[in-house]
């Protein structure tokens, strides 16, 4: 009480804080450009960077056979890690923040065990939710599926008024339920569709196209200046939920609002690469130790973490074994979760910056 | 900015809690004590008042407008609520989160008016040494004087605090109520408090109201209100009220 500190100075803490923070914002997006960079020079063949460079200015520069590994091949790969990546990192970090649980992602709700059930039923009995889309059937039954999903959790909320640890419970039950009918459908395949079913489980951005790019470019346009109009709202949500209500904030509407948002987000995502973990975690995890919870740069240091992340992972999966593409599920597992266990013991307690 | 609360009655569901409350006439710049024994219902009429329960009969009126059917937002500019605390596990400075309280009603874009409110309020009530501080690691108390500052940030003219000393120790009671009134002589909001310490609201309160079962039982001066029988069947106490020496009210409680 006796150390009374003068208003102007704590004014001047603030400001140079949030100077940190688009401190910490560009050198993250410095390091994603890099990843990036890196992603569309590595792979078979041994390019140089000057020459994907040329070909990436002038496509016909180096003859049709580096266009095609580039414009058709590593571009269209590189750019769905990046954009994957912050799909279900914004999934992540909303439905954190919406359910108070740091644990909440696309993956534990349930929402890739319905996608991955949607792609089987595809794969195993042919079966189209919406009829007549030809190629894309499995990545549309997925997307419907991880949809209804979010939908289902939605109407729960809405119907029930249900609070966000019931809102989770049901994500645990549908996560367990598609993944009993799964197994089910693994039992009818034959070999040849079990392999294809974990195959599309296993995850992979070898899926990619310029339409899905197009697609999910167009959503994340959407989703993350959303997000920052319902900054305010959002970040109340933080003090509790009693707090936030008091403060004026509609909660019932918010909870829509943002459920509707990451449904769109995360079903896009797991329709777009399969089953890819910890992405929707680790993101929103290093940008809240980085810049704290003020969702102005949480959101979009959540999206460039998870982009980065699936970046780098792409170019990990190619880089193991040369010649050998790994799925992107194992590897953000394998080596993601130690390095992500490491990063909390070694801060050990979360700080503000 | 004159509040009446007329004829109000609310509750959750098919139950209702207050019946039939008026309080007319708040002036502003008036501490209302709101006292009653747990489960009176001031904690209900708060959130009444606040627009988080619709009543099922009743007016409110904020300097003659009527307000009670009026939406959370626009309520929000009007009405500050502070519930009784909660935790809760934020990363967010106490700066931040005393700023995000007065955002929720002002734009979107972070003004140097927005800045120079929250640190004059967090000077003001003696928690200038905490601003940078994470909320969750604050103790209980200084949890309660942030909760405090985020109410009184939005200068409202309406300030309702439930139990804004529950977790506080005697000094930082005297100091945050004392804050308080300080903020009421600039300002001129009503403020009504739920308080379980008789004493602190005889000596803060220029009013008293005491509620039971969800209807009034008596309103007026401190002094009168605490001198009343109801007091001790309310509380079903045996109490004396004196004046000390230098001229204070002084609630001495007994079980009967």
């Amino acid at each position: 009480m006796t150390l009374e500190v003068d208003p102007a100075a704590i004014r001047h803490d603030y400001v140079a804080r949030v100077s940190r923070r688009y401190g910490v914002i560009a050198a993250v997006f410095g390091l994603l450009c890099l990843s990036f960079l890196l992603d569309i020079t590595t792979g078979p063949g041994g390019y140089s960077l000057s020459t994907i460079a040329e070909v990436l200015v002038d496509p016909m520069s180096h003859g049709a056979r580096l266009k095609v590994i580039v414009w058709d091949y590593r571009l269209p790969v590189a750019v769905t890690a990046v954009l994957v990546g912050a799909l279900l990192a914004v999934a992540g970090a909303q439905m954190q923040t919406i359910l108070n649980n740091p644990l909440a992602e696309p993956f534990t709700l349930g929402v890739s065990a319905a996608a991955s059930f949607g792609a089987s039923l595809a794969i195993v009995l042919g079966f189209s939710v919406i009829p007549a889309v030809g190629p894309l059937l499995v990545t549309v039954n997925a997307f419907v599926f991880a949809l209804c999903t979010c939908g289902f959790i939605l109407l729960a909320t809405r119907l029930k008024g249900v609070g966000s640890e019931t809102m989770i419970l049901f994500g645990i039950a549908i996560f367990f339920t598609f993944s009993a009918l799964l197994a089910l459908m693994q039992y009818m395949a034959s070999e040849d569709q079990i392999a294809r079913i974990v195959f599309w489980m296993m995850g992979s951005l070898s899926r990619a196209s310029w339409e899905k790019i197009g697609l999910g470019t167009i959503l994340l346009c959407f989703a993350i200046p959303f997000s920052l109009y319902r900054t305010w709202p959002m970040t109340a949500l933080r003090m509790g939920e009693a707090t936030a209500q008091s403060m004026g904030v509609d909660l019932g509407r918010l909870r829509v609002e943002m459920l509707i948002c990451i449904s769109l987000l995360a079903a896009t995502a797991v329709s777009f690469v399969g089953t890819v973990g910890f992405v929707g975690l680790v993101g929103p995890h290093i940008a809240r130790m980085l810049v704290g919870e003020d969702q102005r740069y949480f959101v979009p240091l959540s999206a460039m973490v998870g982009a980065l992340v699936l970046s780098l992972t792409s170019l990990i999966s190619k880089t193991i074994t040369p010649g050998i593409i790994y799925p992107i599920g194992i590897i953000t597992s394998l080596i993601g979760v130690p390095i992500f266990i490491s990063i909390i013991l070694s801060s050990r307690r979360e700080r503000l910056q | 900015m004159t509040l009446t609360i007329a004829n109000l009655s609310a509750g959750y569901g098919r139950t209702t809690v207050l019946h039939d409350v008026t309080v007319t006439d708040i002036p502003p710049g008036a501490f209302v004590g709101l006292i009653g024994p747990n489960a009176a219902g001031k904690s209900t009429l708060f959130k009444t008042i606040a627009g988080l329960i619709t009543p099922s009969q009743g007016t409110l009126t904020i300097a003659g407008e009527d307000v009670t059917h009026l939406g959370r937002k626009d309520r929000a500019k009007r009405v500050a609520y502070m519930p009784q605390a909660y935790g809760c596990n934020a990363l967010l400075s106490v700066f931040e989160s005393v700023l995000l309280a007065l955002k929720q009603t002002t734009g979107w874009r972070v003004n140097d008016d927005n800045l120079d409110r929250v640190s004059d309020t967090l000077h003001a009530l003696g928690l200038s040494h905490l601003a940078n501080r994470g909320v969750a690691d604050l103790s209980g108390g200084q949890a309660q004087m942030v909760a405090v500052a985020q109410t009184i940030v939005r200068a409202p003219d309406v300030i309702l605090l439930d139990e804004p000393t529950s977790a506080l120790d005697l000094h930082h009671q005297l100091s945050i109520l004392t804050s308080i009134r300080n903020e009421m002589d600039r300002k001129k909001p009503v403020v009504m408090a739920a308080l379980h310490d008789l004493n602190l609201a005889a000596k803060f309160c220029d009013r008293l109201v005491l509620l039971r079962e969800g209807a009034i039982l008596a309103d007026g001066k401190p002094e009168h209100i605490l001198a009343l029988p109801q007091i001790e069947e309310t509380y079903r106490v045996l109490t004396d009220l004196e004046r000390t020496q230098r001229n204070v009210l002084y609630v001495d409680a007994r079980l009967a």
